[in-house]
């Protein structure tokens, strides 16, 4: 009961239609590629007419800016480094499987949090609160990492009922309250121990002992915004990188005699290590590039200043403030997009230098686990 | 000794560190929530009608408006409550600092009224009487007449005056057109007041800005965004497909396709200021100034598309996410198993026919997810916006009934660049304080809740595609 | 007719032509080169019409890249080099001017795991129909009762043809792309293992439908079980590091091969 083969119809059609579309789909893919190359090539061209001239204007014009980038990105690594590696390696090496599942894209979230909600926070709530309590906010950036440890030993004084209740694969979530807690005692207690400095008002001690000055919006404020914001990127990364360490190392390592802390530092992090790197790189990268925040919550000021309590000028805020007053061809406009071109190229490059460590790492660990 | 003693802190370090980590857990936990809160409280708070005080001072004077916040002075001085007190028209300023210890009693009487006016922001005082149409009212029936001619829409109101007390006794006459809202909070019930919240919540979605941004709503900025992100949409999804297609399923897979497919990924960690550069110098100047000198020379120099507007925004910004859209969707490409390209090509399929037929509709949801991931960051960008067309306000919406209907090259007003606008930017920033909250919680929860949805998608998929598998 | 040269073929020395009115597939010093590395060498043979002839030898022998080579799906990766003739029917399919879609419908190919496309049953089985003609439903509907019976699975899936295709068991779904393939109605059909993944049971009812099939094209078999070669199989080719070891019956590769080399793999004494 074969059916007659039905007559082929319509065979040419398909073979044009075939070629068509793939001749679009190439030029319309080269297209699209080359027009994200085209970002490059355009700052080079704007820039290019630069190379001839007196080279001090740039230098006055765009040192304090570099400066300014370098200073915010510092301080937001600063404070998001610790924070960020904590952090991974505490999900990658003791959270319960049930709360890392939970918890990374929480914490995934945060990444997602617009930068200018942040840089209105950092702005107008977190550095007027700062500016009245400076000693509080020293206090706290103090005490809240003395009081996890102090957590640590009072857990290890607890019955062992007790610590069965409070297991350290759930402590990221049950220090939550406790370290709510520490940072209204810190709260509390920091102005008590202000009184007892000279003058009783810290920022009139920094001025008169150190020389300082005090800007609302400045550095501190900055590391600590920024900072947020670069932590999930950190965080996600290095979290993969640890996380992609074969266990069998770790416990390896571990049976053999060494402590955690010892397999961590001998084993795990020589074997993340490069991933770790590229993940703090890209976390770098994120901070020298980002603008809104920056913009918000560094009072814009172009100073040369090391001081914490001081303020920057960054070169992507420059480039938001000056560029749509800058005149198209004129001078300004111009190292304006050299300032862009400066971040393009280094954003690129560092990100292009993460991914292949990253890609390499991946690759080594894919062999490791096969053999 | 010595050794002893570097043991016994190495078997210290080696029991606390962990603790160290999982506080740093805790602490991001802790500064994510305190942000969220922080955003909910202030932003969903202010639409809740405040109770309205009547303050009487050691002076004698009285002073009416709504307590904000408290804070201690420096060396012990006490401390002093701010209070916002409205009627700048008559005081000249909306704001009073009061010592706690120059006050003498605090009283909310239930005829306190608060009216918003559009020249000279809200009034708190007392309501007197109303002229209306030869009528003369006073009291209770006064309110009524007033709750019921402010519940008409804008056109059938009948004209009339209002006369208006303040605290300390001056009479003020207000015409009724320029009011329009009144509450008295004191006299309300705890329903009232619920259902006025989510009226005032409602008009902060549906109305336009009012009195420099410090009350009104923001449907212009939602709407700007909106449309810009549409716009941006619909530009980046077949590029980006198309790119995805071409790197994944044409080009030949060499060491070029391999560093191609780096520098894509990489352009995702490009400050999106510098494509806010690209898109002014490149659209704006370049493109822009081309167009306004061959089609728009008439209106000359003052430039139609040679400035920055809807269309070259949607255009940065589609820019911006095309490599957020290739990654995403090359992703869902690759993990369509080769067999099934096999199967397709041996039952004598083109690769066109196996493309449309097999490939793409597996990939769509990798696709789809890689769009809302491209819309949630477009949807919170804002500093590209600054440079290539965003405005403070923008004195026509981008849609209208004038042909073309559609005004690509009208500036638009922007929710992230509003928000930032009017915290940084305003005449009376503490005015517009619960205003600006509100809008940064409005921008996080749309942007959360595009992540989400794209999360979401991406497990239910895989998950899905694993169980058939 | 063929019985008759089967007979002749049984004890003469070694086979690797027919006359031309009896073969369906011509190979001739075929090599293939992946990416600069040889993968066959100067492979001749060719294959019987209307019989299953099966490719065996150890793994990396060449026997799935011979029968890629047959639909051209080396077409698909750019680095693959080859010399040589393969003609079906008469016609080198290497040739410019030749349709690779239309090759490939006549030359279907069956894989060595199920890869039903997500779609239901009776997609599956319209897929390549509605690529080549524009059929009314009717004609179709009997195409696919008719290609789904062929391949053993109508009575099963009958009550369910729109239902996804993905919810069948493995074996079910072998059968399926089977009848996929059927309903093209090509001329040869290749089978690259296509029982490897599959259970016993599902072995043994898509060893039989191989069997069943041969009356209607031919068949292809690459397979490493060399007991299934035996059970479904009349001619078997042996090849070994890309080149044609021993050709001819498989009544006389496995009882009397020719080679020692062939003798050791079959003994299983070589992998």
């Amino acid at each position: 009961m074969i059916p007659p083969r039905a007559p082929v119809s319509h065979q040419p059609l398909r073979q044009l239609k075939n070629r068509i579309a793939t001749g679009l789909i190439t030029a319309g893919g080269i297209g699209v590629l080359l027009a994200i190359l085209a970002i490059g090539v355009f700052l080079v061209w704007e820039t290019l007419p630069l190379l001839g001239l007196d080279q001090t204007f740039a230098l006055v014009k765009l040192s304090p800016l570099a400066w300014g980038t370098l200073k915010a990105a510092l301080a937001a690594m600063l404070f998001a480094l610790p924070i960020a590696l904590g952090a991974a390696m505490y999900s990658a090496l003791f959270m319960s499987a049930r709360l890392r599942s939970r918890i990374k894209p929480a914490l995934e979230m945060m990444e997602a949090i617009p930068g200018v909600v942040i840089g209105f926070i950092a702005g107008l709530v977190l550095a007027p609160w700062v500016e009245r309590h400076l000693a509080s906010t020293l206090v706290v950036l103090v005490w809240l990492p003395l009081s996890a440890g102090l957590a640590g030993v009072l857990w290890h004084l607890l019955s062992s009922r007790l610590r069965q209740g409070l297991p350290l694969s759930w402590a990221g979530l049950w220090l939550v309250p406790w370290l709510a807690g520490m940072l209204m005692l810190a709260l509390w207690l920091a102005p008590l121990l202000e009184t007892m400095l000279p003058g009783g008002d810290l920022r009139q001690w920094l001025e008169q002992r150190w020389g300082l000055d005090y800007a609302t919006r400045n550095a501190l404020v900055v590391g600590i915004a920024m900072g947020f914001a670069v932590i999930p990127s950190i965080y996600a990364l290095a979290e993969d990188a640890l996380a992609d360490v074969p266990h069998a190392l770790m416990e390896g390592a571990q049976a053999l005699g060494a402590s955690r802390w010892q397999a961590l530092w001998k084993v795990a992090l020589p074997a993340a290590g490069p991933s770790i790197f590229s993940a703090v790189m890209i976390g770098a990268g994120r901070a020298v590039g980002e603008t809104m925040i920056v913009l918000m919550a560094s009072g814009n000021t172009a100073l040369f200043s090391a001081s914490p309590f001081e303020g920057m000028r960054s070169m992507a805020a420059a480039i938001a403030i000056e560029l749509p007053e800058a005149s198209p061809g004129g001078l300004t406009y111009r190292y304006l997009i050299l300032a862009a071109l400066v971040l393009f190229i280094f954003t690129f490059l560092v990100n292009t230098l993460a991914e292949m460590v990253r890609l390499r790492m991946r690759r080594r660990y894919q062999k490791a686990g096969r053999y | 000794m010595r050794r002893q003693f570097t043991a016994s802190s190495l078997r210290l370090l080696d029991r606390l560190w962990p603790w160290l980590c999982a506080a740093s857990v805790a602490l991001s936990l802790l500064m994510l929530t305190a942000l969220l809160s922080l955003l909910l409280v202030r932003g969903l708070g202010h639409f809740w009608p405040a109770t309205l005080e009547e303050v009487t001072l050691r002076s004698g004077e009285v002073v009416t408006g709504e307590a904000i916040r408290e804070t201690s002075l420096p060396q012990e001085a006490g401390a002093e409550r701010l209070y916002f007190t409205g009627n700048r028209d008559v005081s000249g300023a909306n704001w009073r600092w009061l010592a706690l210890d120059d006050i003498v009693q605090r009283t909310t009487p239930e005829a306190l009224v608060r009216l918003e006016r559009t020249p000279w922001g809200d009034f708190i005082g007392r309501l007197v009487g109303i002229d209306a149409e030869g009528e003369q009212l006073e009291g209770q029936p006064a309110w009524e007449y007033l709750t019921a001619a402010l519940a008409l829409p804008a056109s059938q109101r009948p004209s009339g005056e209002l006369v208006l007390a303040t605290a300390d006794g001056q009479i003020l006459r207000q015409p009724l057109a320029s009011i329009s809202h009144a509450t008295a909070p004191n006299a309300m019930t705890w329903w009232q007041k619920t259902s006025a919240w989510g009226q005032r919540v409602w008009q902060f979605l549906s109305e336009g800005p009012r009195a420099a941004n410090t009350s009104g709503g923001v449907w212009p900025a939602i709407f700007g965004t909106l449309l810009m992100v549409i716009l941006m949409s619909v530009i980046v999804t077949p590029f980006g497909v198309l790119a995805a297609i071409y790197l994944n399923e044409i080009a030949h897979q060499n060491r070029l396709t391999r560093l191609v497919r780096i520098g894509v990924r990489n352009l995702a960690g490009v400050p999106s200021i510098v494509y806010g550069v690209f898109g002014l110098g490149v659209f704006v100047y370049g493109i822009g100034g081309s167009l306004d000198s061959w089609f728009f020379s008439n209106t000359l120099p003052s430039p139609t598309f040679g400035t920055g507007g809807l269309l070259w925004a949607s255009l940065t910004l589609a820019l911006l996410t095309l490599p957020v859209v290739i990654v995403a969707t090359e992703e869902g490409l690759a993990r369509i198993p080769d067999a099934q390209r096999e199967g397709a090509v041996a039952l004598g399929a083109t690769r066109l026919e196996m493309l449309m037929r097999i490939v793409l509709p597996m990939a769509v949801p990798a696709m789809l997810t890689g769009v809302i991931l491209a819309v949630a960051r477009a949807a919170g960008e804002v500093a590209p916006l600054m440079l290539v067309g965003v405005a403070k306000l923008a004195p026509q919406m981008p849609v209208d009934g004038e042909f073309p209907y559609l005004h690509l090259e009208r500036k638009f007003m922007h929710l992230g660049y509003h928000l930032f606008d009017t915290a940084f930017h305003g005449e009376d920033v503490q005015a517009a304080m619960p205003l600006v909250y509100a809008t940064a919680l409005l921008l996080v929860l749309i942007v959360l809740v595009l992540n989400l949805t794209a999360i979401f998608l991406r497990h239910y998929f895989r998950r899905q595609r694993g169980n058939e598998c | 007719m063929l019985a008759s040269l089967d007979s002749a073929n049984a004890s003469q020395a070694p086979v690797t032509h027919f006359p031309a009115e009896h073969r369906a597939l011509s190979i001739e010093r075929f090599s293939l080169a992946y990416a600069g590395k040889p993968a066959l060498r100067e492979l001749s043979l060719d294959v019987p019409r209307h019989r299953v002839t099966a490719f065996i030898g150890p793994s990396g022998c060449g026997k799935s890249t011979l029968l890629r080579a047959i639909n051209r799906l080396h077409d698909l990766n750019e680095s693959v080099e080859h010399s040589g003739r393969i003609e079906l029917e008469g016609q080198d399919i290497y040739a410019p001017r030749t349709n690779v879609t239309e090759l490939r419908r006549r030359v279907g190919m069956v894989f060595q795991t199920p890869n039903p496309f997500p779609m239901s049953i009776y997609e599956n089985v319209a897929f390549g129909l509605r690529l080549q003609h524009r059929l009314p439903k009717r004609q179709r509907d009997d195409i696919i009762e008719w290609a789904l019976t062929s391949a053993a699975l109508w009575d099963e899936v009958k009550d369910r043809l729109h239902r996804s295709a993905w919810q069948l068991s493995g074996g079910q779904q072998q059968r399926l792309v089977i009848a996929r393939t059927l309903a093209v109605q090509p001329d040869v059909l290749l089978l690259d293992e296509p029982a490897s993944a599959l259970d016993p049971i599902s072995t043994l009812k898509i060893e039989e439908l191989i069997r069943n099939l041969k009356s209607q094209l031919t068949l292809i078999l690459v397979t490493h079980n060399m007991q299934q070669a035996a059970r479904v199989s009349d001619y078997t080719a042996f090849m070994h590091g890309g080149e044609l070891v021993e050709y001819g019956t498989t009544d006389q590769v496995f009882t009397n091969p020719r080679l020692q080399r062939t003798e050791n793999y079959i003994t299983g004494r070589m992998t």
